[in-house]
């Protein structure tokens, strides 16, 4: 589903005073974020930093105890169901309809989509062609390798041409060819100055290479956020990178030296 | 290692095993608020009630027949005057065992697909433990899916015996249960992996999708005795009676030689029973000696496959694709509730725990009508056995809404991110249950046609009782999705879910009962004026369980 004309003129996504718990522990804390028009927007994290508990609240997957979650102006913790036809979304552990093929998967979706048969079939196909998925649409998803199914998440992402793309870790478990179409398809996808991406991922080169602007959360807090130039001023490390900038806003830079330093020499 | 090492460790991977059963957390779902510890203990004690709630029933089972045999042995015969003691009582046995030997291997089938999805055994294999403890360890957690069943039916079968026909029938209906668990046991691990390699791993597409539900009815037909020996017992036992009248006979030779009639005679001839025994054939002592040895022997072969096939679940291959080449994949969108049924369709083609829940009725109404069409019976009595059936068909759809809630468990969490309502899914899955209590009354309403050629009042039941129906579905539906949205419970399978399953359909069963009984009640008075009651109360129940379903909070 494309976004109505009247939603293009909308953030695709606002956060306000996020704040996710797991009964007593706090996922994620007062969080505040926007992805603009035109943007990939990069969400980065350590291992339980918050990313994913955040995606699920957009989602709707986890309830969140307080703030405010907008897609294009629709509130998504009251109407959930309008907001979800707003986006696409790849979680981040392959949860699928193991017993179906991703043919009967992709149905499926586009059927909860709305679509007409032409244009899914047509997405399908071309999106089969691009990461070379032939046999594999008849494959119950329960036999397929990793990378097959994350394929066939992103599949079920983008059939629908959303607005906004919730992406968490999408890129896991993908081969190189898969990984470059990927990035390219996401590049494509927000050069209208329209669409949003929101892009979860450790990998700091990734963040780097594709997204606008970056926020960084360390145990459920916002450390920072903006474009890489900002928060290289921000840290006032001139050609710092990423993982750079990452580590000294996490204050994790000088816990890494350390955690080496303590493995001692390499064994003779 | 030792063997004390190997129960540690399938202490560990049974302990996952629960966790991953009960809040299928490896499909995305979020495991609710707490500690791990709690989460733990919260997931083991379900299991274990899930597996008491099995033993209880399995214990009723052994205890009804035992109460069977010892009313007809100080009563004297009723019904079955025809049937001698020795026969009666090896009926009897016959259908314990063969009743204890289908609920096991349902739990199985249950059970099965968990233990393979879980990844337990996997994880074992990269830690340096040698290859004779991962058998072990392997074996262990394969009988503590059945451990609880598995002891009541050791324990209390041999007991209940011994209550009614003497201690030495009990002790001579130890062998027979003993056979009977391996059996069990045997068959569920076979059936895991018949499942494995040619329902789970079949591939798309319309063709193979009716050759993958023939091999679920062809594997169901003897998961169905469970259901369908108590349906025929009496015309079972009526048969024993038929072919003792014939004498000697090859037929009942055969019947002797057959398990688990073999074993279930050792107890009759304990008590002194041989003599009823003999009329089937002069031999018998032979051929009870030779096909119990068989079996034995069988049993013993079991063991042994048993003890090295369940480790080796996670190394089968699923069935090659015939063809490799690219498929046409065309997409074909429908409706929303349509999109869910075809969807829990699809799954339940490849999950033989929901194909059973679907087949069953069906299976049971061909059964139902089938008897009905060449019962000698006089139209009457037969009419009355094929509105009992479509009475069947109504009250076993009451336990569709647990199973096909626990289909969108699977992976609840991604259907949760689609734009689709719990509205959307329940009428859907309404739809899918209407569906199943529509054909299996069909099957029905056929061979009464061909008997009587009087449809109209099986078809007007049929009508009459479809609101209820609906009702008794709406209602289950809708407590199962308030109480998820409550608590972010997940039911992944009816063996961890017993508890829950069975409490939701109780209000089913009584909606979904009521306008029968009030059939039954006003009968007598015009069959007209009984159908016309059970309209209005099925329609009142369908009045007052919609808004229960679609209210506030449940969707």
């Amino acid at each position: 589903m494309s976004a109505p004309l009247s939603d293009l003129n909308l953030v695709p996504l606002s956060i306000e005073g996020l704040s996710v718990a797991y009964g007593e522990r706090p996922a994620v804390q007062q969080l505040s974020l926007s992805v603009r028009p035109g943007e990939i927007y990069g969400l980065l994290g350590s291992n339980g930093a918050g990313k994913t508990s955040t995606i699920k609240a957009i989602v709707g997957l986890v309830r969140p105890v307080a703030g405010e979650v907008r897609v294009f102006g629709v509130d998504a913790i009251r109407d959930g169901v309008s907001a979800k036809a707003r986006l696409g979304y790849v979680p981040e552990t392959s949860m699928l309809y193991e017993a179906l093929t991703p043919r009967e998967f992709l149905e499926f979706v586009a059927s909860v989509r709305r679509m007409d048969a032409t244009t899914a079939t047509r997405r399908l196909q071309s999106y089969a062609d691009a990461f070379r998925l032939g046999s594999e649409l008849e494959e119950p998803i329960a036999t397929l390798s990793n990378g097959t199914r994350q394929k066939v998440l992103i599949i079920g992402a983008l059939l629908h041409a959303p607005p906004l793309l919730v992406l968490d870790e999408p890129l896991n478990s993908l081969d190189p060819r898969s990984v470059r179409i990927m990035k390219d398809v996401l590049l494509r996808y927000v050069a209208g100055g329209e669409h949003g991406v929101l892009f979860s991922t450790h990998t700091m080169e990734v963040a780097e290479q594709l997204c606008q602007r970056v926020g960084i959360l360390d145990r459920g807090v916002l450390r920072g956020e903006g474009t890489l130039a900002a928060l290289r001023e921000r840290v006032a490390a001139g050609d710092a990178s990423l993982e750079e900038i990452f580590l000294r806003l996490t204050e994790e830079d000088v816990g890494v030296r350390a955690a080496v330093d303590s493995f001692g020499d390499p064994p003779p | 290692m030792s063997w004390r090492e190997a129960r540690r460790l399938s202490d560990v991977a049974f302990t996952e095993l629960s966790l991953q059963a009960v809040y299928a957390f490896r499909q995305g779902n979020v495991l609710p608020a707490g500690s791990s510890k709690d989460l733990v203990a919260r997931a083991r004690r379900r299991v274990f009630q899930s597996k008491f709630v099995i033993s209880v029933v399995l214990g009723l089972i052994a205890l009804g027949a035992a109460g069977l045999i010892h009313l007809e042995a100080t009563i004297g015969p009723s019904s079955f005057a025809s049937v001698p003691a020795g026969l009666f009582e090896s009926g009897v046995l016959t259908g314990l065992f063969s009743l204890d030997i289908a609920l096991l291997w349902w739990t199985g089938v249950q059970v099965i697909p968990t233990l393979i999805s879980s990844g337990v055994l996997p994880a074992l294999e990269p830690l340096p433990i040698d290859r004779r403890t991962l058998y072990q360890v392997a074996g262990i957690l394969y009988l503590r899916l059945f451990d609880l069943p598995v002891l009541t039916i050791l324990v209390l079968t041999p007991i209940a015996v011994g209550l009614a026909l003497g201690p030495f029938a009990g002790l001579a209906a130890l062998p027979g249960t003993v056979v009977a668990v391996v059996y069990a046991l045997a068959l569920s691990l076979l059936t895991g992996r018949f499942f494995l390699r040619r329902v789970q791993g079949s591939r798309g597409g319309g063709g193979r999708s009716i050759v993958r539900w023939a091999y679920l009815v062809l594997w169901l037909v003897p998961a169905f005795a469970m259901f369908g020996f108590i349906s025929a017992a009496p015309q079972f036992l009526r048969s024993l009676g038929d072919l003792a009248a014939q004498g000697p006979s090859f037929d009942g030779t055969l019947l002797v030689a057959a398990f688990p009639f073999s074993f279930a005679t050792l107890p009759a001839l304990a008590a002194g029973g041989s003599g009823s025994l003999a009329i089937f054939s002069p031999t018998v002592d032979v051929v009870l000696a030779v096909s119990a040895s068989l079996y034995v022997a069988l049993a013993a072969w079991s063991i042994i496959w048993l003890s090295g096939s369940v480790r080796n679940l996670q190394f089968l291959p699923t069935q090659p694709p015939a063809d490799l080449s690219p498929v046409a994949s065309v997409l074909r969108p429908t409706g929303f509730a349509r999109a869910v049924l075809v969807k829990d369709l699809r799954i339940a083609s490849r999950t033989p725990g929901y194909a059973f829940l679907i087949l069953l009725p069906i299976l049971d109404a061909a059964a139902i009508g089938l008897l009905t069409y060449a019962s000698p019976l006089p139209d009457a009595v037969a009419s009355s056995l094929a509105l009992a059936a479509v009475t069947t068909a109504a009250l076993l759809a009451t336990f569709f809404g647990p199973a096909f809630f626990a289909i969108e468990v699977l992976a609840y969490s991604y259907g949760r991110s689609l734009p689709l309502s719990n509205r959307s899914v329940l009428f859907g899955k309404v739809a899918l249950i209407c569906l199943m209590y529509m054909i299996a009354s069909v099957v029905i309403v056929g061979f009464t046609i061909a008997r009587f050629f009087q449809p109209a009042i099986f078809v007007a039941f049929i009508l009459v009782e479809l609101p209820a129906v609906l009702a008794a579905a709406f209602v289950e539906l809708g407590l199962l999705f308030r109480w998820a949205r409550r608590r972010g419970l997940a039911i992944t399978n009816l063996y961890t879910g017993a508890w829950f399953a069975i409490a939701v359909s109780i209000p089913g069963l009584i909606l979904a009962g009521l306008p029968v009984l009030l059939f039954e009640l006003t009968r007598s008075s015009g069959t007209e004026l009984a159908l016309g009651v059970m309209a209005v109360v099925a329609l009142a129940e369908l009045a007052v369980a919609t808004p229960v379903a679609l209210g506030r909070g449940a969707s």
